[in-house]
């Protein structure tokens, strides 16, 4: 009787503990840094030190300074370009990977994911050195014919970004259309074969709409993701290839501007938010049901 | 699919190799040459050689970057661990702001990392915590919580009620129900989850460079080498860190699909 006694107590703090914490970690490791975060974006800044006042300069600056308001477009436009040019090459890939069976079609799913878990930096590394001017691209395209001499098509500039990108995220675009194809039933594509559909009638008609969710998803992925890296247009941008990513970094080094880096942060959230809501929208299966 | 006709598959096929070899380009660049010399883009074929490893392992720079990334890794795993698994027994079943501060925990991992990596380098000025590998860790634990939360969170709503109203129906306390019955049940989903985070925290680059001190982890020694490019030692390393993540998702792949599902396939 006097354990339960002297458990209960201890019971009840250690409940309430956890109570505390189960609020108090998100609300003070993710919520107020963002909130301070949001906050210094209407400070500003006068020679090197910030100042603590609120204003909306940051937002003016954004919206009308000739540089900033072009290279966010510009990003946004290459990061369309790579998530179109990922689903295109994972479509087919994922769609292929339906047609296998059993123990062969999880295999190469798996021989198509394992590149994510590589070392990203080395990942770049290793597209740079292809992608350059002795690399092995511009060797292939002169043995084959296609290029008279090397070119510096793909060297540091919107190409390479473009590349690289594309390279590091089609896994992104892979997984989540190969569940909307795998979760399609069977039923419904012998049902379209038995009622005289040619192949290509049941791909247009029933896989492809069924399979529109999961590319909806993709394409959010890959958007996000690529919008949001700055490392890889860093190291293969060269002096053309800048993006929106870089010149937010630069923010927080060279040019010294925490306040103004912070409200091109928000501008950035926007538009990630933006994505993830349509690639949410989109994303949701509306009820395949057999 | 079955009435696929043979040249549609043949252009599948192609277009799944052409992603294969794209995929897989960048990692066989470096393992060729950890055990070939390179020069001008060709590979010299006639000496292979383990010089490379030899030299990595005399590479002081690097093992100490390594060491670095093992140290912040544990100390991420186990507070994620912790944290997350506490988040996912307190937040199930409960309706009340659930969703809400669901929400919060997946934000850094849905936003993009420079934007995670940004407000934590303003909030540890504010707070005037230097930057050091604790705030690394914190950086690490933040970006990774969202993942343990989620897998310990679906095998708690897998988890069989009767289980806990059995416990409680023979006498046991709350505590020795946890013990007993919940923690096991959850401790697979538990080890998933940790390797996951651990292979996330080995690989963050964005976050770690923006809050990072002194000290680096090996993806930001490596960014900084790339700069003035690498040592063919690197290739070494390339090559050990490949078979280390494989070895970890076939390990985190045991641990997280179901046995019944697992023996299915085999």
């Amino acid at each position: 009787m006097s354990k339960a006694d002297s458990t209960l107590p201890a019971e009840r703090r250690l409940s309430l503990l956890v109570t505390v914490l189960a609020f108090a970690l998100p609300v003070v490791f993710v919520l107020v840094p963002l909130a301070i975060f949001l906050g210094y974006s209407f400070f500003s800044v006068d020679q090197g030190t910030i100042v603590y006042s609120l204003s909306l300069g940051n937002y003016v600056r954004f919206f009308t300074d000739p540089v900033f308001l072009p290279v966010f477009w510009n990003t946004i436009v290459l990061c369309v370009s790579v998530a179109i040019i990922c689903i295109l090459l994972a479509y087919p890939a994922a769609y292929f990977l339906t047609t296998l069976k059993g123990r062969w079609r999880y295999a190469l799913l798996m021989l198509l994911l394992v590149p994510l878990l590589m070392s990203y930096v080395i990942k770049i590394y290793a597209i740079r050195s292809i992608l350059g001017l002795n690399g092995f691209l511009n060797k292939a395209l002169v043995t084959l014919g296609i290029l008279q001499e090397p070119s510096t098509l793909f060297v540091f500039n919107m190409n390479a970004i473009l590349l690289t990108l594309t390279l590091l995220l089609i896994p992104f675009a892979i997984l989540p259309i190969f569940l909307s194809l795998e979760r399609i039933p069977q039923v419904l594509l012998r049902a379209s074969d038995d009622l005289g559909a040619s192949g290509l009638q049941t791909f247009l008609r029933i896989t492809l709409p069924l399979s529109l969710p999961g590319v909806a998803s993709a394409a959010s992925f890959v958007f996000v993701l690529a919008i949001g890296d700055f490392l890889t247009p860093q190291m293969v941008g060269g002096i053309s290839g800048f993006t929106f990513g870089r010149i937010l970094y630069s923010q927080f080094g060279t040019a010294y501007n925490w306040p103004f880096g912070a409200a091109l942060s928000v501008a950035l959230a926007v538009v990630v938010i933006a994505a993830i809501l349509i690639g949410e929208r989109f994303g949701r299966n509306r009820g395949i049901s057999v | 699919m079955s009435a696929l006709p043979r040249l549609s598959t043949i252009f599948l096929a192609a277009i799944t190799t052409l992603v294969a070899v794209l995929l897989y380009s960048p990692l066989f660049v470096p393992i060729v040459s950890s055990f070939f010399t390179i020069s001008h883009g060709s590979v010299d074929w006639s000496s292979p050689t383990l010089a490379t490893y030899v030299a990595l392992a005399e590479n002081h720079d690097i093992l100490t970057a390594l060491r670095t990334t093992l140290i912040v890794g544990v100390c991420t795993v186990i507070l994620s661990v912790v944290s997350g698994t506490l988040l996912a027994l307190y937040y199930h079943g409960r309706r009340s702001g659930r969703s809400l501060l669901q929400f919060i925990i997946f934000l850094p991992f849905l936003m993009p990392p420079i934007i995670s990596g940004l407000a934590l380098l303003i909030f540890f000025r504010e707070i005037g915590l230097e930057r050091s590998l604790l705030t690394v860790v914190i950086g690490h634990t933040v970006f990774v919580l969202a993942i343990v939360y989620r897998t310990v969170l679906m095998r708690l709503q897998s988890m069989s009620r009767t289980l806990v109203d059995a416990s409680y129906d023979l006498g046991a306390t709350g505590w020795q129900t946890f013990w007993r019955i919940i923690l096991p049940n959850l401790s697979s989903a538990m080890v998933g989850g940790a390797i996951l985070a651990f292979a996330l925290s080995f690989d963050e680059t964005m976050i770690t460079i923006l809050v990072t001190g002194t000290q680096s982890t090996l993806p930001v020694r490596l960014w900084a080498m790339m700069r003035l490019g690498f040592s063919p030692d690197i290739n070494a390393l390339v090559a050990l860190i490949l078979m280390f993540t494989v070895l970890l998702c076939v390990l985190a792949a045991r641990f997280l699909i179901p046995r019944q599902v697992a023996t299915e396939r085999t």
